[in-house]
């Protein structure tokens, strides 16, 4: 995205315009859950526990495990 | 191994990347190259429209059966929190490998040059493609050697919405024997 772009967007976010912010929300909430995913599996690759993984997120091991241990697998 | 394909072959594949994008997936996965093959309109898409398959039913199946991607992340959205997205991909993938950002199932993987990774199963199903080619006596590769391919393969999404669907490898076959005879 062009500098000038972003902040004419960035400008945005003293907007008091609910749909702007609910849609930044809503998006960075996605980010989140995706780089979440991301560095857990990576975590679990290199042997990591799922005690020590939600240490490092701040939740309970049951917590983490209930949400990342079963994840579905896709068929192709 | 794309070097035999024909043009039509080609242009399917790179269709189902399309598709792939479209449905927000981040993996080329059977049931893509299968909706590939049917938007291409080449000789696969006719054998599977004489089973009365077309592009549009395949794809409400494969939204039925898996569902489209993930949530979406809005690059302007974020830019209204002054977050660059392409810079967050960008490190992202530099750790992790293109495509790294997107939702990763089993598939993460990538062919070469290509921006989404194919699945296992897709890749089995090329592989299969090449021998049903070589079977039927076939040098080149064709969009009806894919359809072949996607049904031999018998795991993945295609090959279970062309059962439902009522095509057999071997009714496929004898079809596409039937018109290189012809």
């Amino acid at each position: 995205m062009a500098a000038q772009q972003t902040r004419d967007l960035a400008g945005a976010v003293d907007s008091t315009d609910p749909q702007v912010g609910l849609a930044a929300v809503a998006s960075l909430r996605n980010l989140v859950e995706r780089l979440e995913e991301l560095h857990v599996a990576n975590a679990r690759e290199r042997g990591w526990s799922w005690q020590e993984i939600g240490a490092a997120l701040g939740v309970s091991k049951q917590a983490v495990h209930r949400k990342h241990g079963r994840r579905r697998r896709l068929l192709g | 191994m794309f070097e035999r394909f024909t043009d039509d072959a080609r242009e399917a594949v790179v269709a189902a990347q399309h598709e792939a994008a479209a449905l927000r997936h981040g993996w080329i996965g059977t049931e893509h190259l299968l909706l590939g093959i049917l938007t291409t309109g080449g000789g696969g898409a006719r054998l599977l429209a004489g089973f009365e398959i077309d592009a549009a039913a395949v794809r409400g199946d494969v939204v039925r059966m898996i569902g489209t991607g993930e949530d979406p992340i809005d690059p302007e959205a974020l830019a209204t929190l002054g977050i660059d997205l392409d810079a967050v991909r960008e490190r992202v993938e530099k750790a992790f490998g293109p495509g790294a950002l997107s939702r990763r199932g089993r598939c993460r993987r990538g062919g070469v040059d290509m921006h989404l990774p194919f699945c296992r199963r897709a890749k089995k199903a090329l592989e299969l493609t090449l021998r049903e080619a070589i079977s039927l006596g076939d040098s080149n590769l064709r969009t009806e050697h894919l359809v072949l391919g996607l049904l031999r393969e018998g795991d993945g999404v295609a090959a279970r919405v062309l059962a439902e669907r009522g095509v057999t490898l071997a009714a496929a076959r004898e079809k596409v024997a039937g018109r290189d005879a012809a």
